[in-house]
């Protein structure tokens, strides 16, 4: 499906995909700071306060991973062994530091390799608890503190209340604008691809934030000009994971004949879908959004109510998602030697059997190698869904 | 048509110390024991070692179940297979901590069947009344596994609490935000109490807990002292042996029973140092376990190291002890204070040493003193393909201390903790052989 | 009224399966897949057309399955032996619920419902649950492949093996073997082996009887066995194991051409053509 007027935010985008780090490489020669992070729970709006661009590493499915086998240990999440290669390899040269929140297992357990190979001048990492309880709450508030002054005695600048709330606004605004694209997948057939929201998404978090607002603003208009679109009308797939930072995945899907119209990833609606709620002090909001509102399989919720209701308050979003986007079928694509979710799979997969929903369980492995085994099992999941 | 199989022919595991060859029974009552305690209605916990609430547990004279050591036992006895199978045939992937897998097999059979899995290993493992899950650092397994099997055991609440440690970094010292560490764990450890009042029939004694603690604290002294013995030439007790003491440690701390069983230790440490017993007559090579939880079904390749000449004076894995008289604690009245400065006092011991050798942190630091304290030649790690808390950092740290300390002899060996299939004994056992090689070489230099 | 004839095509990646029907099968061909074979879909194609003594043109609908299927330029569609393989099994044993293919580089569960597959579990990157598992370790021991089964039911004593990677457990039998242990022992722990890994895979489908069998793992009737034991409850047998791909296919095939009859719409067909499939495409 290509876009008419092809000189605009899709052309951007992949310019910036293709090229990952270029824009960011560009700010570094202009002079900007460049705060390189892993994961969506690392708090981006105290970094842009402190006058950073943040910058999430992202790792290469065509690229296979070696010089990181040096230091870290293969039974990593093969993500962030990719994310670290990369690193490894150089192509984040112009990163300033790093902030690592304790998200999961392979993320935290490995923060003193980062820390200790890259020898940047800054990191840090945010020892963000795994309960949403209200001494938890007040824990990852004071670790925010800690980070926050942190930061600013890296920079010998204070960061204020004020920057925070005004970064705060821009990423609330960019968030609303990720929704409003999500409106568009919504029709059958949706205006835009699966393959072209991740690629804006992960793009998206590459560059600072007012540009990522334009350009998610110039996408929109660009895909709303689009004349109709043969309906073919093939399977609408929703894929639900941890991270997926390479379209090399969703390319696979809508390439086997499905759309991909909606998402529990990161980068995806789990990242974009919650706001910063504002509040006095703004350290707060920042705490709710991330440690409450995110539904990562890396946050303990507690039970509350029956069984039956626990799995609503858990997965209640993909079944809303399912019902809002017209879901046909869901894809749980998880990786090997990921904790978070890997013990998720029967709570998750029963939940959204009992929305009516068929399941594909994938485990896959980020590298090229598995790309035939991956495609024979989406293309028999498509036909089983379609012969319904 | 085939009959039964063979039995497995295997040579009996050696341990060097009476303590340790008292272990296999300990245990063995103990599970007889949980299982008699749940007949008796008495409320039964799964829980996770050194997770800071053994002594909050036996105050309430509330039943742990230790589910990693049942998983352990089902390897050490080399009958894990048919649990991991079932978890996977349940969607739980194969790469997961086998431990869970072990457990979430076991667990979601019994529930399946209305009772014990067929010929369960000694006796089996009991439905709990509740299950205790930490939010620590130390692993994710400790905030999931439980919850994943709630999926088969829906009416059994899962308490999870928070119980981090500061980490070590370059911007800020552990003393800067200690305070709001205790804090948080004082009142996660009040609300685990408010808990296991509500959800079972006990309340706290608090006189009981504070006994409790302070016998735990003692015992921590009476460990560390009796490791301590260890570096003497010849070692009287070797990792293999420490394998075996790491259960009263991990799964009785806080009684009466832990501490006689170290003083106990200790004792016949000092005899065998007098009568200069070691482990094995002719000690060639001494090594230290830098890290790395053991194979449990390969328990006797610590035998084999043994043969050829080379024991293990000293451990990472499982030696989860300081002395308490050297963490500088403040003086508290409340025991669940003292709990919490106890841990983040733990795992800040080696800062400062850390900070005063560049490139260094305290993993490293640690390797450091155990090699120059118990004359160490030369260092092992495992990797255990399924744990991805105390695994992945090894190879850097062994790349660090040759970086900061000197070139030191190392091997990392690779298996898993419980999932046999990943063990090659032949394999195993000529890296083993390669790296005494390598050891006898430096040593005639 | 005029016959209609469907071909089904299972290129799998030991053996390349074609089969032509009309209201039952007419012919079938099993041949070997070398690496020459997926390029030359064709000349197996042919050979079964002469088999049936029909022209090409005289096929009304062309279906491609298997491990090589985009390797058939003339096919009209590509569908998963997924798929084929419940249509087939569905077809020739309505029974059954669960189907178990044990293919040379793979094994799939598939779950049935109403003659389709509603579920479904595949492993084709570890050759422990293959037949290659058996290939290689036959080879070790040098005992003939078809021999493998019959003489595993001879054992005595069992062996247990335990290592679930093709090539330690390869290892690990000729260490037994020069050990003394009996042949047919060792051959029923491989066996046993084997049926674990796939038994282990297919469990996750919630197995349902009636179990079919499929594949050339269900020509050996060592692994037939095997896999009973594990399953507790005999299983069943198509008469001819290794074409219930094809015939699925060719029977998927019939059931397009009819829906397309039914919704009066024009049949989408290939550019048909018998050449060799290009490198490039």
């Amino acid at each position: 499906m290509s876009a008419e007027n092809s000189t605009g935010g899709l052309d951007i985008v992949e310019r910036y995909y293709q090229g990952y780090g270029s824009r960011a490489r560009e700010l570094k020669k202009q002079g900007k700071q460049i705060m390189g992070y892993l994961c969506a729970f690392t708090p981006v709006e105290i970094i842009t306060a402190a006058g950073f661009v943040p910058f999430r590493i992202k790792g290469d499915v065509n690229e296979p991973i070696t010089k990181a086998d040096t230091e870290m240990e293969t039974i990593v999440c093969p993500l962030v062994r990719s994310w670290f290669d990369m690193s490894l390899k150089g192509k984040y040269e112009f990163l300033d530091g790093i902030v690592i929140p304790h998200a999961c297992d392979s993320i935290s357990t490995t923060y003193n390799v980062w820390k200790n190979t890259l020898n940047l001048p800054y990191s840090h990492l945010i020892n963000m608890p795994h309960s949403t309880d209200e001494p938890s709450l007040k824990f990852y508030k004071a670790l925010l503190n800690t980070f926050r002054t942190s930061l600013s005695k890296f920079t010998s600048k204070e960061i204020s209340d004020q920057s925070i709330n005004q970064a705060i606004r821009l990423y609330n605004q960019n968030r609303a604008k990720v929704r409003e694209l999500y409106e568009l997948r919504k029709t059958s057939p949706p205006l835009i691809s699966g393959a072209e929201v991740a690629k804006l998404l992960i793009v998206s978090v590459s560059i600072p934030v007012e540009e990522a607002n334009q350009l998610i603003d110039s996408v929109i208009k660009e895909v709303k000009q689009r004349g109709a679109v043969p309906a073919a009308k093939p399977a609408r797939i929703m894929v639900v994971g941890a991270e997926v930072d390479d379209v090399t995945f969703i390319d696979l899907i809508e390439d086997s004949g499905a759309w991909v119209v909606a998402d529990d990833l990161c980068p995806g609606a789990r990242e974009f879908f919650d706001d910063v709620d504002v509040t006095a002090d703004p350290i707060d909001g920042i705490v709710e959004r991330y440690l409450r509102k995110i539904k990562c399989g890396r946050t303990f919720r507690e039970k509350k109510g029956d069984y039956e209701d626990y799995l609503e308050e858990r997965f209640g979003h993909i079944g809303r998602f399912i019902k809002d986007f017209g879901v046909d079928g869901v894809v749980l694509y998880i990786y090997k030697y990921c904790d978070p979710y890997g013990f998720e799979v029967p709570a998750m997969k029963s939940y959204i059997e009992s929305v009516g929903a068929p399941v594909l369980y994938l485990e896959d492995e980020y590298s090229m190698s598995t790309i035939g085994r991956l495609r024979t099992r989406i293309q028999a999941f498509l036909e089983l869904i379609g012969s319904k | 048509m085939t009959e039964e199989k063979k039995p497995e022919e295997r040579k009996k595991r050696r341990t060097a110390t009476e303590a340790a060859s008292k272990v296999g029974p300990m245990v063995k009552a103990a599970l007889k024991e949980n299982l008699r305690a749940k007949e008796e209605g008495r409320p039964i916990a799964y829980s996770f070692i050194f997770s800071g609430y053994d002594e909050i547990i036996r105050a309430m004279d509330i039943v742990p179940a230790w589910t990693e050591n049942y998983a352990g036992v089902c390897g050490v006895k080399r009958d894990a297979q048919r649990f991991l199978e079932k978890a996977e045939s349940e969607n739980f992937s194969r790469s997961l901590c086998t431990y869970a897998l072990c457990g979430l097999g076991f667990d979601s059979w019994r529930e399946e069947l209305g009772e014990m899995p067929p010929d369960p290993p000694w006796g089996g493992q009991a439905r709990p009344t509740v299950m205790l899950g930490s939010g620590q650092i130390i692993c994710d397994p400790r905030y999931k596994w439980y919850q994943a099997v709630q999926h088969y055991m829906p009416d059994v609440p899962v308490y999870v609490g928070g119980l981090p440690y500061p980490p070590y970094e370059d911007d800020y010292d552990y003393r800067d935000v200690q305070d709001y560490y205790v804090k948080y764990i004082v009142e996660e450890l009040r609300d685990l109490v408010a808990f296991l009042e509500k959800h079972t029939d006990r309340k706290m004694d608090w006189d009981r807990l504070a006994e409790a603690v302070d016998i735990s604290d003692r015992t921590w002294n009476m460990i560390s002292e009796a490791y301590d013995l260890r570096k003497a030439v010849p070692c009287p007790m070797g990792t293999g042996d420490a394998m075996n003491t790491m259960v009263p440690m991990t799964f009785m701390m806080g009684t009466q029973e832990a501490y006689d069983f170290f003083k106990d230790l200790y004792d016949e440490l000092k005899i065998k140092i007098a009568n200069k017993e070691g482990v094995i007559p002719d000690e060639k090579y001494r090594l230290l376990w830098g890290g790395g939880l053991p194979s449990w079904f390969a328990l006797t390749d610590f035998n084999y190291f043994n043969s050829k000449g080379a024991v293990f004076p000293a451990e990472v894995t499982y030696r989860l002890v300081e002395p308490v008289y050297e963490l500088d604690l403040p003086k508290v009245s409340d025991p669940l204070e003292h709990l919490a400065w106890r841990w983040v006092k733990y795992w800040s011991y080696r800062h400062d040493k850390a900070r005063k050798r560049p490139g260094s942190n305290p993993d490293v630091e640690r390797l450091i003193e155990y090699i120059e304290d118990y004359k160490i030649d030369g260092v092992v790690m495992h990797e255990a393909f399924s744990c991805r808390s105390w695994h992945p950092g090894l190879i850097w740290q062994l790349n660090q201390l040759k970086r900061v300390y000197r070139d030191i002899p190392s091997l990392i060996l690779e298996s898993d903790i419980v999932d046999i299939s990943s063990y090659n004994e032949a394999d195993t056992r000529a890296r083993i052989d390669a790296f005494i090689d390598t050891l006898e070489a430096v040593k005639s230099q | 009224m005029k016959s209609q004839y469907f071909a089904g095509v299972d290129i799998g990646s030991t053996m390349t399966k074609v089969v032509i029907m009309d209201q039952a099968t007419i012919t079938s061909v099993i041949g070997p897949t070398g690496p020459e074979h997926r390029k030359l879909a064709n000349r197996v194609m042919e050979e079964a057309l002469a088999k049936a003594n029909l022209s090409f043109d005289e096929i009304t609908y062309v279906v491609a399955t298997g491990y090589g299927r985009i390797n058939v330029p003339f096919a009209d569609k590509q569908i998963t032996e997924i798929s084929c393989h419940a249509r087939g099994v569905g077809h020739l044993l309505p029974a059954a619920r669960t189907v178990i293919d044990i293919g040379g580089q793979d094994s799939k569960g598939i779950k049935l419902k109403d003659g389709r597959a509603v579920d479904f579990v595949m492993n084709d990157k570890c050759a422990a649950g293959t037949g290659r598992f058996l290939e290689v370790t036959a080879e070790e021991l040098g005992v003939s492949l078809e021999d493998m089964g019959r003489l595993s039911l001879e054992a005595k004593n069992r062996v247990e093996i335990s290592n679930t990677c093709t090539v330690f457990a390869a290892q690990e039998v000729v260490a037994r073997l020069s050990e003394g242990v009996a042949l047919p022992d060792i051959l029923a722990g491989l066996h046993e082996a084997i049926a674990t890994r796939i038994y282990g895979m297919v469990r996750r489908l919630k197995i349902e009887r009636e179990v079919a069998l499929t594949g050339g793992g269900a020509k050996n009737i060592g692994l037939v066995k095997a896999m009973e034991a594990k399953l507790g409850f005999p299983a069943l047998l198509p008469p001819e194991p290794l074409l219930t791909g094809a015939i699925g296919a060719a029977l998927l095939g019939k059931d397009i051409v009819r829906e397309a009859a039914e919704k009066g719409e024009t049949l989408k067909v290939s550019e048909r053509r018998l050449t060799e499939a290009s490198i490039f495409t």
